[in-house]
């Protein structure tokens, strides 16, 4: 493309790109979120559960660097082969089928000529990550600190989902995310070598809560009962039971689940043609959408599950509204 | 104005409720005739009951044993029409089965007047500023607990809450109806709850600090005293400014000094109406764009079923949006407007579990959505029916 005819450029760029995404790889490993705020004086970013392998990690990784040594078990001990599959978008879940309200924004708001598409649609991704920040994220962070209460979340979330459009995309990822597990993830992490070397109890727990969950929603009929429905299978309370059982931390299970969102939401944008793939790639990339993320999940770190909320109620409208769309490209 | 039979107990004897709380229950007492065995409440909290002369039209197809019972009204007031700082209103109803309750606020919206900026409330100079909670002593709560018996009614249309410039106002709504019950001995509800921009009058326009209204159902077994939650509506408008002023470098500024995700408010992405003052959008503003009104009406039980149907049916045949870009202007913001001659509303319904039907809508002002709303109430027919035309006093 642009280096076609200087390949020394290319090569430069490539040797720097690595560096960075080596230095970035190790900063990601011992990463720790930055402290609250003063604004939540009494709110922490507190663990409830303790990382198992914050600490080795970070030994290891600054050894290896200084040695420049290859150690795979530092990489063995860590959660990064978990995280990666996880954040993988050929993960098999479906969620390029949902645009999360994009497209019906775009319908409810055409661009005229006083405004750019780009800049609407950034105008887009910043209210849909607060918004799933305020309804989903609490329910991820209750699923991973809390496996046991599963059920429940799934029922309070369904409770909570005002629309059928996001229910439907909710549950079929969360179903999904389930048969994923059942028939992928869970032979290699849910052996008894794996959790028994995992100094994490909750592995154990989350293992159990989703088994159990995965068989109540087999044996539940539709509408079992006017008032007592069964399991459902939202997608956000199970992602952070299934990152629990595969060994991620918590910050990691909170910024994969609203990158994963963001990820779905551009790669949308570029199938309805808001903007082409490498400006998606750009926006991902950018240390505003990482501010962003970031900032949401702090704001949200301590908000238990029946606090959750919805912070821009011109999204349910617009995802509730998708059903009117003359012709649909994806199905939210 | 006719009054209802007098409760048992003198409404005024109770010293236990605390300042703001009000409890209420109304009981069917034999043969047909509804009654407020309780009655309390405490300033600023006022409750005033009224037994209207309406008597609902027993349905044909309706077994004698179900016809229904006159619904009783009840007034929601507050002293000043309107919330201060730090006022805490807690009202509990009990509609015990079969009876109907009609819950109006006939002062007009509910004012949720502004937090001073020295924490010191003017009118009520006695509340001290605590500045370790501040967040918390000097919003203005309100929450609702009502429990819905077993064919038992109620009908809750309030004026919108109007929060002023500089509020902060928590509510919380709780209704519970009976988990035992089915088909027709079920529990119904209309709901509404409404939040307004302020005082247009003034300018406002969404420039209060922190509004958030939560509604939830729950259906509760009285028997094995097991509770599920069926329903929750949470809404937090939240200007996440942080008092304090050290933190305003905190995670918002994080967003707004950053280049990519933050177009310039003033940039091109405003629609004309914002432009037009050419302030930077505050958060809320952003998040409620282009409306000045936003509200859920929920509606469940068999009372309400027709409702429902009747709306989500008006939604379902709402035209396609998009299917008719030849015949209007490409710069048509709202794409319904020709049809409905409701450019100004955006609305959805959807009929979610346990046969709830959830409208979510925002509108142009309060007039536009008091209208539109109203008209399809009025238009169906069912609650002036049930309850009498009065249950639309407020729209």
């Amino acid at each position: 493309m642009l280096f076609e005819d200087r390949p020394q450029d290319l090569e430069s760029e490539i040797a720097q790109l690595e560096a960075r995404l080596h230095d970035m790889r190790a900063q990601l490993d011992i990463s720790t979120y930055p402290t609250p705020p003063s604004s939540h004086p009494d709110k922490s970013w507190t663990m409830p559960y303790t990382n198992n392998n914050k600490t080795t990690n970070n030994t290891t990784t600054t050894t290896s660097k200084k040695e420049q040594l290859f150690r795979p078990s530092s990489v063995r001990a860590s959660s990064l082969h978990a995280l990666l599959l996880l954040s993988d978008s050929a993960l098999p879940l479906g969620s390029f089928a949902y645009s999360s309200g994009l497209e019906s924004y775009l319908a409810h708001n055409k661009p005229s000529r006083r405004t750019n598409p780009v800049t609407s649609f950034h105008h887009f991704l910043k209210l849909s990550i607060a918004s799933i920040a305020s309804t989903s994220l609490p329910y991820v962070l209750a699923g991973y600190r809390r496996p046991e209460t599963l059920d429940t979340l799934d029922n309070d979330l369904d409770a909570s989902t005002p629309c059928i459009v996001a229910q439907r995309a909710s549950v079929a990822q969360g179903r999904a995310l389930i048969g994923v597990w059942e028939r992928a993830f869970r032979v290699s992490f849910a052996t008894p070598e794996q959790t028994s070397s995992s100094s994490d109890a909750g592995v154990t727990t989350a293992i159990k809560a989703i088994d159990e969950f995965s068989s109540a929603l087999k044996s539940s009929f539709e509408d079992v009962d006017e008032y007592d429905l069964g399991p459902r299978g939202h997608f956000a309370p199970l992602w952070g039971v299934a990152c629990r059982a595969m060994g991620l931390d918590l910050q990691q299970t909170a910024y994969t689940f609203v990158l994963n969102h963001a990820k779905a939401v551009l790669s949308a944008a570029v199938r309805a043609s808001v903007m082409g793939p490498y400006q998606a790639q750009n926006i991902l990339a950018s240390q505003s959408l990482q501010d962003t993320i970031m900032g949401r999940i702090e704001r949200e770190w301590n908000t238990e599950p029946e606090e959750a909320g919805q912070v821009v109620p011109a999204l349910d409208l617009w995802v509730g509204r998708h059903e009117l769309l003359y012709s649909r490209i994806f199905n939210s | 104005m006719r009054q209802p039979v007098m409760p048992i107990r003198s409404p005024f004897e109770s010293s236990i409720a605390k300042p703001g709380q009000g409890n209420v229950v109304l009981s069917l007492l034999p043969p047909n005739n509804p009654t407020l065995t309780t009655l309390t409440y405490k300033y600023p909290l006022k409750l005033v009951p009224r037994a209207p002369g309406f008597v609902p039209t027993p349905d044909p197809a309706a077994l004698s044993d179900s016809c229904p019972s006159r619904p009783v009204h009840l007034y929601l007031l507050t002293y000043g029409g309107g919330l201060l700082p730090g006022d805490h209103i807690e009202v509990s109803i009990k509609l015990e089965p079969k009876t109907r309750m009609v819950v109006t606020t006939p002062q007009g919206s509910t004012k949720i007047f502004k937090t001073e900026d020295n924490g010191v409330s003017v009118i009520k100079g006695h509340r001290k500023k605590m500045p370790a909670n501040d967040h918390l002593s000097d919003m203005s709560q309100q929450s609702l607990d009502v429990r819905i018996g077993r064919q038992s009614a109620l009908c809750y249309l309030p004026d919108p809450s109007v929060p002023y410039q500089n509020s902060r106002y928590a509510q919380v709504q709780t209704f519970t109806v009976d988990a035992a019950a089915r088909g027709e001995q079920r529990s119904s509800l209309c709901v509404l709850d409404w939040v307004t921009q302020g005082r247009t009058s003034r300018g406002e326009n969404w420039n209060f600090r922190f509004w958030k209204g939560r509604n939830e159902v729950w259906a509760a077994d009285e028997k094995t005293g097991k509770s599920r939650l069926l329903l929750r509506d949470s809404v937090i408008l939240d200007d996440e400014q942080e008092d304090e002023l050290a933190t305003d470098e905190s995670d918002d500024d994080h967003e707004d000094s950053s280049h990519g995700l933050n177009p310039q408010p003033d940039g091109g992405d405003v629609p004309p109406q914002a432009q037009a003052g050419l302030l930077p959008l505050n958060v809320i503003q952003e998040r409620t764009r282009p409306h000045g009104v936003v509200g859920t009406l929920i509606l469940s039980g068999p009372v309400f079923d027709k409702l429902g149907s009747f709306l989500i049916e008006q939604f379902t045949s709402q035209p396609r949006i998009g299917s008719r870009n030849w015949s209007s202007s490409a710069t048509s913001s709202a794409p319904e407007d020709s049809a409905t001659a409701r450019g100004d509303v955006t609305w959805t319904a959807a009929r979610v579990r346990a046969g709830f039907v959830l409208v979510k809508f925002g509108a142009k002002d309060f007039e536009t959505a008091k209208h539109w709303l109203g008209g399809l109430l009025r238009e169906e027919g069912s609650i002036v029916r049930e309850f009498g035309e009065e249950a639309l006093f407020c729209l």
